[in-house]
């Protein structure tokens, strides 16, 4: 008897499987253009994620379909991250679609070797720590290194390390959704295009007037020297937040500003990548 | 015919699925902010329900009840709706896109709705021929429609109103809900 409920049960299950197979099969194409759509949508996730700020994959391809340039403005993180997809992407849409701009990775902006200047023993959170007194590292803008960043991140790209006290970003994992952005307490973390080649270490801002919260032996000086030394033109001197700000077509990455920088504010975008993976 | 009359109107107005038997609350207070919307939600589950109500039945009645299996009907029922409703967006998105836009994503979301799978069982539950329970499928539809719209239209002008600020938003629509619940008991002696 159960033996034959089972199969019973089964067999509706099966049949309705079936059905739902042989329609998506038979089904035709009746309205004009939405082989086009369709097209998209076969090369887009389905996981109907809303990542892209469309309702759905399906309706992500309808706008594709409609504007190819929503491709660059609103692109789909998960296609970005697989160049056989984005290839097909490119096809279909015909358009040219540059992989190393719209694909953005998360950035950092601080070296973590701030130094401790008291013992924080409470709630192994950021956003707690740094209720207290603004954080227990000397730069009252420094990664504290609890990762809230971590606990929000869905492709498990950001670990601690530095000896214990900063956020890491994987960025062969990272793809670019931009929730550790609203984890950080500190505002550390921005994202920017993949083929970055010079990481920016260092967040300071002369704001906050506390005695002995200065900002740490590795910050940013503002001393200019990767700016006179770059002789590609690749660094532009941001006046307003006397911060250098890189070019990503004109950096050869020849290396020199990260040479000429007294502190360690600055290194090569790849090679953090390397050192996350080791 | 004064029967299936009488099952419309009970299963729109004195039996109102949101107001009386508390089902379908999810989309009452979710998309119940604006009209358009609203109506594209009640459209698509008063469509989904009659749709669901005559392939539950056939199936109740060709298959579980021939074979001594209605207790797993529940189960049955459920992935019946499911795989009733992929098929059905599949054929309005491949043959008329201006329907599929206006379902848009509502379709999808009604597969596990509560309110469709509580007219499959009120059916069986009523032991209602296949015209009953299309008629009671279509009134319960109705009366969703009927409440939604009506809530829809109350919440765009609550939007505007000058209420206490601890009560705006979802607050007042659940007092307001209230209030509409027990307007909707007047029609209990009916029928």
């Amino acid at each position: 008897m159960n033996l034959a409920v089972i199969l019973i049960l089964g067999a509706i299950g099966l049949g309705s499987g079936l059905i739902i197979y042989l329609a998506n099969a038979r089904v035709p194409h009746k309205v004009k253009g939405s082989e086009k759509i369709e097209e998209i949508n076969k090369i887009l996730p389905g996981i109907n994620c809303g990542a892209c700020g469309y309702a759905g994959c399906f309706a992500y391809a309808q706008e594709l379909a409609r504007n190819a340039s929503t491709a660059t403005e609103a692109p789909c993180t998960v296609v970005v991250q697989d160049p056989e997809a984005l290839g097909c992407l490119e096809k279909a849409l015909n358009i040219d679609l540059d992989a190393l701009a719209i694909n953005k990775k998360a950035l950092i902006h601080c070296y973590g070797k701030s130094p401790v200047i008291f013992n924080y023993s409470g709630v192994k959170s950021c956003r707690a720590a740094v209720q207290l007194a603004g954080g227990y590292k000397q730069c009252p803008y420094a990664c504290l290194g609890f990762g809230d960043c971590l606990k929000v991140c869905p492709q498990d790209a950001i670990s601690i390390d530095r000896e214990g006290g900063m956020a890491i970003v994987d960025c062969d994992k990272c793809t670019g959704c931009g929730l550790c952005i609203a984890g950080c307490p500190q505002n550390l973390i921005e994202l920017v295009p993949a083929g970055t080649k010079i990481a920016f270490r260092c967040n300071y801002r002369p704001l906050k007037d506390i005695p002995g919260r200065e900002k740490c032996q590795y910050g940013c000086t503002h001393c200019r020297q990767c700016f006179k030394a770059c002789t590609d033109e690749a660094i532009i001197w941001n006046k307003d937040k006397a911060i250098p700000e890189f070019d990503i077509e004109k950096c050869t990455l020849c290396g020199k500003c990260i040479e000429e920088c007294p502190q360690c504010t600055l290194e090569l975008f790849t090679e953090a990548r390397t050192e996350a993976r080791a | 015919m004064s029967e299936l009359f009488t099952i419309f109107i009970s299963m729109a107005l004195v039996n109102n699925f949101i107001l009386v038997k508390f089902l379908g609350l999810c989309p009452f207070f979710g998309v119940s902010k604006k009209l358009g919307s609203a109506l594209s939600m009640s459209a698509a589950v008063t469509f989904v329900m009659v749709a669901a109500s005559a392939a539950t039945w056939l199936i109740n009645n060709y298959i579980l009840i021939p074979f001594g299996v209605e207790y797993m009907n529940i189960v049955m029922y459920i992935l019946i709706i499911a795989s009733l409703v992929q098929i059905i967006e599949l054929f309005i998105r491949r043959t008329n896109f201006a329907l599929y836009n206006v379902f848009g994503i509502y379709l999808a979301l009604i597969t596990t709705n509560c309110a469709v799978l509580g007219i499959t069982l009120i059916n069986t539950n009523e032991a209602f021929s296949f015209i009953e329970s299309m008629v009671a499928a279509l009134g319960a539809g109705v009366g969703f429609t009927l409440v939604l719209a009506i809530m829809s239209g109350i919440r765009e002008r609550l939007e505007l109103a000058d209420s206490p600020k601890a009560m705006k938003g979802l607050p007042i629509a659940f007092i307001t809900a209230t209030m509409l619940g027990l307007a909707f008991s007047g029609f209990g002696g009916i029928v």
